[in-house]
């Protein structure tokens, strides 16, 4: 493939090719919350030499256009296991992924991910992580140095372009790794716990950014957290999963207008609930 | 007068090392000149005699031969360097393809397993026998070299953290672009680790190959020759020189690969456990 060829997602949609830089143009004829993605029974059993664990089992979910969608539920049940088969770094055993009319069943760069540990590649800089999928889609340099610095500069990190990783601290890495993720226009992006390494002021802080990013643009994101406060501050529907195997508990609705007031006491009533229902899915469990 | 030594402090740590090498050294030649007096033997020579004969190698060369000491060093190392290049271009492809693909790794494991345990000086005889004494030579030193930088490659292919091989398949990378953008420079500190290791090494089979071969020349030769001659202190002050070209080598190695590492944002102490 010759340098200046700009590689085209796999799959035909309609009569169009759409850049692998900018999938999120393949769904544009969708409007804002009409249904972008759909995944269909989703079951994921583990087998080792001597048992079967099954970590998901019908996981079922229609995520609207526009929204941000946080799956929530207790410890060591398999939020991230969802995300990943989602991303198409696991396969299910059993149901399917869609974004449109479009199975999912290989990882491709129509949804970006944003990882726990950052994932960032300790040998580039900031500027030539964000970068990355540009330069695997072939995109012509002056135009990833355009849309890099653009989104550096969206995360505050302009100071900081040419730096090496270890250089930054746990919340300008995750700055990296949100920006590595938006660059590339995907259709959906995946965060799987994405403050999860950080502690709690950066935390709020970064929810705050992230917040303000989601105002500003018609992202569809799934979030994986396990901090109820975070999924209410930032989703339109907070996913509630029960414990081991996984599946669907309840799904809230997630109305009021953003930035939201932590102390508001419809915040901290709804909040209640969610971990009452946690709580519950704990005792149920033992 | 009081001394604070502080462990903060570069200079005061920098000098302190270099205050208990220099006691270290001269404890080590006070020790050399207790044994060399008790044992009253020729084959074991007083230092002051070795450091003069090592004067006058650096200055006069060989009285024997007439060549320099820099003819000599220039010969180890020339045949040294042509068999690291061999190892390096040798070892690094088949590293990365061994360490990629299981089978290929599974199926030729027996044959390195086989192999790596054999002194590669044993190889010197054959090696002489097929590519003659220069090239021979070279080869000894490429197989000195070859497997620990194979293996610290291998290693460095297992060790790729596989959460950046998924950031880059949900970034659209195909499976050669991770192999190229990801797995290779993830293994670059690994290569370098191999590299630092294979030079000890490697400098050891030389001198080896010489000693026991002398037609290959160089200062193994010139030690071997002098032994011959019986003139000890002069062997001695070619074993010096020996020690010092190898400190040299392997202090240059292990000052590149920690810049290479650190460039790379990859930390050099975890690795290290590993070296040998």
């Amino acid at each position: 493939m010759s340098k200046s060829k700009i590689k085209i997602e796999g799959q035909k949609w309609g009569s169009e090719r759409v850049r692998a830089d900018r999938t999120d143009e393949l769904y544009k004829d969708i409007p804002e919350g009409g249904t972008l993605m759909t995944i269909d029974g989703l079951r994921v059993v583990y087998v080792t030499d001597d048992s079967e664990t099954v970590a998901v089992d019908s996981f079922s979910l229609d995520v609207k256009k526009g929204e941000l969608i946080s799956i929530v539920g207790p410890s060591g049940c398999g939020k991230t296991t969802i995300l990943r088969c989602i991303a198409g770094l696991l396969q299910p055993t059993e149901g399917t992924v869609k974004i449109g009319d479009k199975a999912c069943t290989s990882p491709g760069s129509d949804r970006g991910m944003v990882f726990q540990d950052f994932a960032l590649f300790p040998w580039r800089t900031v500027k030539q992580n964000v970068k990355f999928g540009m330069e695997i889609a072939g995109v012509p340099k002056d135009e990833q140095e355009e849309r890099a610095m653009r989104y550096i500069k969206a995360v505050g990190l302009e100071k900081f372009a040419d730096s090496r990783i270890h250089e930054l601290s746990g919340g300008m890495k995750q700055r990296v790794g949100i920006a590595r993720a938006l660059v590339m226009h995907p259709a959906v992006i995946l965060m799987d716990e994405p403050f999860g390494a950080l502690d709690a002021q950066t935390r709020n802080i970064m929810q705050e950014q992230l917040d303000k990013i989601i105002v500003h643009s018609d992202r569809t994101i799934i979030f994986v957290t396990h901090s109820v406060d975070e999924a209410l501050y930032l989703s339109d529907r907070v996913v509630i999963l029960t414990k081991r195997p996984s599946t669907i508990y309840k799904v809230i609705d997630v109305p009021w207008p953003r930035p939201r007031d932590r102390a508001n006491p419809e915040f901290t009533k709804l909040r209640k609930q969610i971990l009452e229902y946690l709580e519950l899915q704990n005792v149920m469990e033992d | 007068m009081s001394l604070n030594y502080d462990e903060h402090n570069k200079y005061h740590r920098f000098a302190r090392m270099v205050l208990i090498t220099i006691v270290s050294l001269a404890v080590f030649v006070c020790l050399w000149w207790v044994v060399s007096k008790l044992a009253n033997n020729a084959a074991i020579p007083e230092p002051m005699e070795t450091f003069e004969a090592l004067f006058s190698l650096i200055v006069n060369g060989d009285a024997v031969t007439g060549l320099s000491l820099s003819t000599y060093v220039w010969s180890s190392l020339n045949k040294f360097l042509r068999g690291f290049a061999l190892a390096l271009v040798v070892a690094l492809p088949l590293g990365l393809i061994l360490g990629n693909f299981k089978l290929v790794r599974e199926f030729t494991s027996p044959w390195i397993e086989v192999l790596r345990p054999i002194a590669p000086i044993a190889w010197a005889p054959i090696f002489i026998l097929l590519f003659g004494y220069v090239q021979g030579a070279t080869f000894v030193v490429f197989v000195g070299i070859f497997f620990p930088m194979l293996t610290n490659i291998i290693f460095g292919v297992s060790k790729i953290d596989r959460v950046l091989v998924d950031a880059s398949k949900t970034l659209g990378a195909s499976n050669l672009q991770i192999f190229t953008k990801v797995l290779i420079p993830s293994t670059v500190p690994y290569l370098m680790n191999g590299i630092k290791v294979g030079l000890g090494i490697g400098w050891m089979c030389i001198v080896a190959a010489e000693l026991y071969a002398t037609p290959l020349g160089g200062i193994g030769f010139y030690v071997a020759n002098m032994i011959t001659y019986g003139a000890f202190p002069q062997a001695y002050a070619g074993i010096i020189v020996i020690a010092v070209l190898g400190l040299l080598t392997t202090g240059l190695a292990e000052y590149i690969s920690k810049r290479v590492s650190r460039r790379m944002g990859m930390d050099v102490r975890c690795l290290r456990a590993r070296s040998r």
